[in-house]
């Protein structure tokens, strides 16, 4: 079983100032999720609705088809692992894994072996952790707690990358051994892009964009080829990014109809997939949104 | 047998939050008994001793427990919400330990008096609580009468440190709630309590006078029902509150 998530017309208000505001969002079971947004979106604040960190001003959340609020069988199989982690920073590493085993679907010997494998100092107290470390924490209690529905809030912001490519790796190999739906949020967007089947863009407390990657990424493209007729081709056409060498150039458009594929064919200029993090660029500029 | 294992997921937590609660501050108990029995000795070598020396470890170990009662339930909160516990098993596992860590320190307290009692009896010492008006603890029926509001008077502070510990979880301003709590707490604990209010000089005298010539079961009574109020309005407060955002 993996949960789905439903937000019916949600608000979430801090003091006057609202920080999401008449959210539709439906996010299918078993899938894994990105979660985009400039500082301030409203990315923890949607993540901490849905594991009931926090009620909505208004509207409802539904994971699993049922309200989260309060709901023991629900929040017992979510997990929401923020940045550093929730801990005592007075216990050790080893009281932090035990303490997983409240969740009737942890797994301690996953635990154990995830702490072996990241090199996690078992008798170590959590405030004597180095950040990166604190970090691999976190993620650890996220993979072995074996929810139905496990969601990373910048987790991984302290880790080197070799240790986030091994959490990405080990995430995506629970995911493979056990589907269930999984939500990424992280400003690291092209390091994550690959492992991603949905993004969900949040702006300035709204989802500006609930799409398959590849859905997204075909809205625009990357044309590369002779200068001269990459400049023909994209006259007038808004761009995202451009790079010249030499005789050379490469142009990312938002967007490539029809008409301009088969133009950028016929002259020779090769077709590429847009960059995740140009597209989010490019759709969160605040220029484009009239902010 | 998962849902089984959740029904009751609220009580091992309680259960769990007393016993780490005792392997925490063992040290910090085993300390104040040897305190209490080491230096009264240390004065008898020179003097009489006339004073116990247990009143004044037990007492501590009233402040102690309303800073157990608060930093255990503020600490707890986020990481307990973050494991997928709900703030009603929170709110339950919190009870459960309150009165787990009241009733153990109470009897710890009631029989630290008794064994006064006989070690001051064996050096031909006075067991007498130290106050404008001395008590003496004549007997071990003396005595007993006098620790027996132990368990009760731990529990109230327990509460009210549960209380302010959840109203400034809950609220920035949530401090202001001591305001009301610190001199009720102190005033039930002098109703309670056959002895003068114990602590330092201003807070003696801000509650002396307020519980004069009231009958103790009437102060247990009084602290009986604020210790449910407290308890009801500190779940009110744990199932309101939002986990705070982390700081950066």
């Amino acid at each position: 079983m993996s949960f789905t998530v439903n937000l019916r017309d949600v608000t979430l208000k801090y003091g006057d100032a609202d920080a999401l505001a008449d959210v539709d969002l439906t996010l299918e079971a078993g899938k894994i999720y990105g979660l985009l947004g400039r500082n301030g979106a409203g990315k923890t604040s949607l993540l901490s609705l849905i594991a009931a960190f926090r009620r909505p001003t208004g509207g409802d959340v539904l994971v699993g088809g049922e309200p989260v609020w309060e709901n023991a069988p629900v929040v017992s199989r979510v997990a929401l692992v923020r940045e550093g982690g929730d801990f005592d920073d007075a216990d050790t590493v080893k009281d932090v894994l035990a303490s997983g085993e409240l969740r009737p679907s942890f797994d301690p010997d996953y635990a154990a072996k995830l702490a072996d494998k990241f090199e996690l100092p078992l008798k170590k107290k959590v405030r004597e952790l180095s950040r990166g470390k604190r970090s691999v924490l976190a993620a650890v209690t996220g993979l072995a707690a074996r929810a139905e529905l496990t969601m990373f809030d910048e987790v991984h912001l302290g880790m080197d990358a070799p240790t986030r490519d091994a959490f990405y790796k080990e995430l995506l190999a629970e995911y493979m051994d056990r589907p269930h739906t999984v939500v990424l949020s992280t400003h690291l967007i092209d390091e994550v892009a690959n492992y991603l089947e949905e993004v969900v863009i949040v702006d300035r407390g709204r989802v500006l964009v609930h799409q398959p990657v590849e859905t997204l990424q075909g809205r625009g493209a990357t044309l590369t080829g002779a200068a001269d007729r990459v400049d023909e081709l994209t006259e007038g056409l808004e761009l995202l990014a451009e790079q010249r060498l030499g005789g050379t150039k490469s142009a990312t458009v938002a967007a490539l109809d029809a008409d301009l594929r088969a133009r950028a064919a016929a002259a020779g200029v090769e077709i590429g997939p847009v960059g995740l993090q140009d597209l989010f660029i490019h759709l969160t500029n605040p220029d484009r949104n009239g902010a | 047998m998962s849902d089984l294992s959740l029904a009751a997921r609220r009580y091992r937590l309680g259960l769990g939050m007393f016993t780490e609660g005792v392997k925490y501050f063992a040290g910090w108990i085993v300390a104040a008994v040897v305190l209490a029995f080491l230096v009264p000795f240390i004065i008898g070598q020179w003097a009489d001793v006339s004073q116990s020396g247990w009143y004044h470890a037990a007492n501590v170990g009233k402040i102690c427990t309303a800073i157990v009662g608060g930093g255990f339930l503020y600490t707890m909160m986020p990481t307990m919400i973050a494991q997928g516990v709900t703030r009603r098993e929170l709110a339950t596992a919190t009870g459960l330990f309150g009165l787990l860590w009241s009733a153990a320190l109470g009897l710890v307290a009631i029989a630290g008096f008794l064994v006064e009692h006989a070690y001051y009896g064996l050096l031909d010492w006075t067991q007498g609580i130290d106050q404008d008006t001395p008590l003496p603890l004549e007997s071990y029926g003396h005595a007993f009468e006098f620790a027996a509001h132990y368990p009760l008077v731990f529990a109230l502070y327990f509460t009210g440190g549960a209380l302010v510990s959840a109203a400034i979880y809950r609220s920035d301003s949530g401090w202001l709630v001591l305001i009301p709590v610190i001199p009720i707490g102190l005033a039930l604990d002098d109703l309670l309590s056959s002895s003068e209010p114990w602590g330092p000089g201003w807070m003696v005298r801000f509650v002396t006078g307020l519980a004069d010539d009231v009958d103790p079961w009437i102060g247990a009574v009084l602290t009986a029902a604020f210790i449910v109020l407290g308890a009801w309005i500190t779940r009110r407060l744990i199932l309101d509150s939002a986990i705070r955002a982390k700081q950066a």
